[in-house]
């Protein structure tokens, strides 16, 4: 084969897109990020493609190799191309519709195109139309003078976009469109079956944790710290401040050196999963200060924030009004999930806007963020309801909480439930209990769980009386106060009948002690 | 004609002619600022906006919108100061904020310190903007440069991430500087004053 001017040319761009497929290698990719097209609309992100090409080679894996090589066009390109047109197969085209030139051979060549693409890959038009590799060579030499044309970079695989569309001939440019995204997901899958190829030994961590998410592996992570900073300890939430598409294609390209672990749709129709959950996403640049989080882990102050946090960016803007009730809810499963796997407690420590931690310059979600009902349905998803000591973070279908007068609200001593806790001095005469009722939907056993603040001058026995729907007692609980706070401590397990059932906290001991009413919560189990 | 005007006219001077190599000759102080030919007129109305103190921070804040693309940073020594331009597409420049850093830069997206050798940081912010496309493709923005300008060392963007934008400039000292909003395209100009 004759030496052709872009011939080393080409070599360095197939080279290089092989490294950035090699590059990738720790982690299997699946979905790169989508081809760009000038001028068109970015290519709409689709749900995980429905039918993905066969991921077999070809029976022309030589001939794209081959004409690859030779006139500087990325083989998985032509590969791509070649399904998209034929499915491989060596067609010979009759005139469809009048004026329309019928297409001949893998690449579907037609008509002037067909020509030209023969004159500049120096084989008969005949042989272009009726051998796979004059056919392969004709469309890569077509390509490859489209892309002298356009100017683009060879080296990058997504600048190819605008070309195979153009090789397309479809005027329209939804058409256009629609071809590229095709040609796209055949590259998706030709890049991964080679990429996986090169990785004989891929780690794992390669699918989504979410197992419903769609896995677009992002570059943009590290390792977290073996130590305890590293300890995956709280879900952090943004808003992308554009919409779906363009969030995620911008978090996965290496030049953001922007990430997150997931990212939801603006309809919480589809999910994107761009870095694993073991791993160090970048969403968030703030040192950790816990005086911006209740007081809460004061040990990690100063700690970089992405160390020990999970990112979920959401389609829209911090300046929203409001948020769709869809995407809300999809969000919510997810970060269930995400809390369940990693044991992170579902409260307002460990669920937090990007703009709490980082106030100086960020302020998403936004005031319109409906955290109390999120967090509710957070605990939802997770089969769980929580009453706090404070009405307004209940949820009033699910909770509702009595505290009387005698019970004084604080916030001195951090690691509490929602806004605060009450707490009362024992008395022996003392007869005003803070009451907690949840309402119980389908009759089973739940477990129930307390919490309150530590400190030396709580009691040690503090009394937790837990009453059914019916009346029924059906346990009275101790629980030593004096340690354990900021935690759930589970009190039992008992099966509940629907409607509000309730656990009463009493003061009444001999003096000397304080009781605190923090939250407690019943959890399917 | 208006500071602005004047700015603008000052500007297309700039970028039709550069001024690296010979600004004596281009930017000798005129004596008036009443000439028509913006060539004329390059210095004067710029000393009408006073350069200010390094401490004071200077915070444009505009109502969100479609977010600034930013298109091109261009930098220029000129007689008395280093000019940093940003230039935007659309029809003006998002909000922006910028100030001598007291902590180290970060990348907004992994925390990392962004290293700056020289001893002046300042951070230049613009919110809400870009610096890359719908498709996730960067503008053509040169995203880290070393430079050899007199008060510009460096230009790093250290942020690209829900809607902002902002670059750390090294300067070789924290010196008096002052912001400048130019139209046509929109640009905000940022000029350090010469140690």
């Amino acid at each position: 084969m004759s030496e052709r001017p872009g011939t080393r040319a080409s070599v360095v761009a197939v080279a290089a897109v092989l490294a950035g497929s090699l590059a990738t290698c720790r982690q299997p990719p699946v979905e790169p990020k989508p081809c760009p097209q000038p001028g068109a609309a970015p290519f709409a992100a689709g749900r995980r493609a429905a039918v993905l090409p066969d991921s077999e080679p070809s029976p022309f894996d030589s001939a794209f190799a081959a004409a690859g090589r030779e006139f500087g066009v990325p083989a998985p390109l032509l590969k791509a191309i070649g399904w998209v047109e034929t499915r491989w197969h060596m067609v010979e085209g009759a005139e469809e519709f009048p004026g329309r030139a019928p297409a001949f051979g893998v690449m579907a060549l037609r008509g002037g195109e067909l020509e030209r693409g023969a004159t500049l890959a120096g084989v008969t038009v005949e042989a272009a139309r009726h051998e796979p590799a004059a056919n392969i060579g004709a469309a890569a030499a077509l390509l490859s003078a489209y892309a002298a044309e356009a100017g683009i970079d060879r080296s990058r695989v997504e600048a190819w976009a605008g070309v195979a569309a153009r090789f397309s001939g479809i005027e329209l440019a939804e058409g256009r469109a629609a071809y590229g995204r095709q040609v796209q997901r055949a590259l998706m899958a030709a890049r991964a079956v080679a990429a996986v190829s090169e990785c004989p030994e891929p780690a794992p961590g390669g699918a989504p944790d979410y197992a419903s998410a769609v896995w677009r592996p992002s570059p943009n992570f590290d390792t977290r710290p073996a130590d305890s900073t590293g300890a995956i300890h709280a879900v952090i939430i943004h808003t992308c401040e554009t919409n779906y598409a363009s969030c995620w294609s911008w978090l996965v390209n290496p030049v953001s050196r922007v990430s997150a672990h997931y990212a939801v749709s603006e309809d919480g129709a589809e999910i994107s999963q761009l870095v694993g959950e073991p791993n160090r996403a970048w969403h968030i640049a703030a040192l950790y200060e816990c005086g911006l989080n209740r007081r809460h882990d004061c040990r990690l102050n100063g700690v970089q924030s992405n160390h020990f946090t999970v990112g979920v960016e959401h389609a829209g803007f911090a300046s929203q009004d409001s948020f769709p009730d869809t995407q809300i809810d999809a969000s919510a499963a997810l970060v269930c999930d995400i809390t369940r796997d990693r044991a992170i407690p579902r409260d307002w420590q460990h669920i937090l806007g990007h703009g709490q931690l980082q106030p100086a310059n960020r302020t998403d979600p936004g005031p319109n963020w409906p955290w109390v009902p999120y967090l509710h349905r957070i605990q939802s998803h997770c089969g769980e309801v929580v009453v706090d000591d404070d009405a307004a973070f209940n949820d009033p279908q699910a909770a509702a909480v009595a505290a009387p007068a005698g019970w004084l609200v604080s916030d001195s001593t951090p690691d509490y439930y929602g806004p605060g806790y009450r707490w009362a001095p024992t008395r022996p005469d003392a007869a005003d209990s803070v009451v907690f009722s949840f309402r119980v939907d389908q009759p089973g056993p739940r477990t129930v769980d307390a919490r309150w603040t530590g400190g030396p001058n709580r009691s040690p026995r503090a009394v937790y009386v837990v009453i059914d729907a019916a009346g029924n007692t059906l346990a009275t609980v101790q629980a030593d106060q004096t340690v354990g706070g900021g935690a759930w401590h589970t009190l039992g397990t008992w099966v509940f009948p629907a409607g509000w059932s309730r656990v009463v906290l009493l003061r009444r001991d001999t003096q000397g002690f304080v009781v605190i009413a923090d939250a407690v919560r019943a959890r399917k189990t | 004609m208006s500071p602005l005007d004047l700015a603008r006219a000052l500007a297309v001077l700039l970028t039709l002619g550069g001024c690296t190599e010979d600004r004596g000759a281009r930017h000798a102080p005129a004596a008036s600022a009443t000439g028509s030919a913006p060539g004329a007129t390059g210095m004067p109305q710029d000393t009408a906006v006073p350069f200010q103190a390094p401490t004071t921070a200077v915070d444009r804040p505009r109502p969100r919108g479609s977010p600034g693309v930013l298109r091109q940073v261009s930098a220029e020594a000129h007689r008395g100061y280093d000019r940093v331009v940003f230039e935007f597409s659309g029809d003006s420049i998002p909000g922006y904020h910028v100030e001598y850093a007291d902590r180290p830069a970060r990348e907004c997206g992994s925390g990392q310190v962004v290293r700056v050798s020289s001893p002046g940081r300042m951070l230049v912010r613009f919110d809400p903007a870009q610096a890359h496309d719908e498709s996730g493709n960067p503008t053509a923005v040169e995203r880290a440069r070393a430079l050899t300008l007199p008060a510009v060392k460096q230009l790093t963007l250290i942020c690209d991430f829900e809607g902002q934008v902002e670059w750390v400039l090294g300067l070789a000292a924290p010196s008096r500087y002052r912001v400048l909003e130019m139209t046509g395209p929109p640009r905000l100009a940022v000029d350090v004053a010469t140690p």
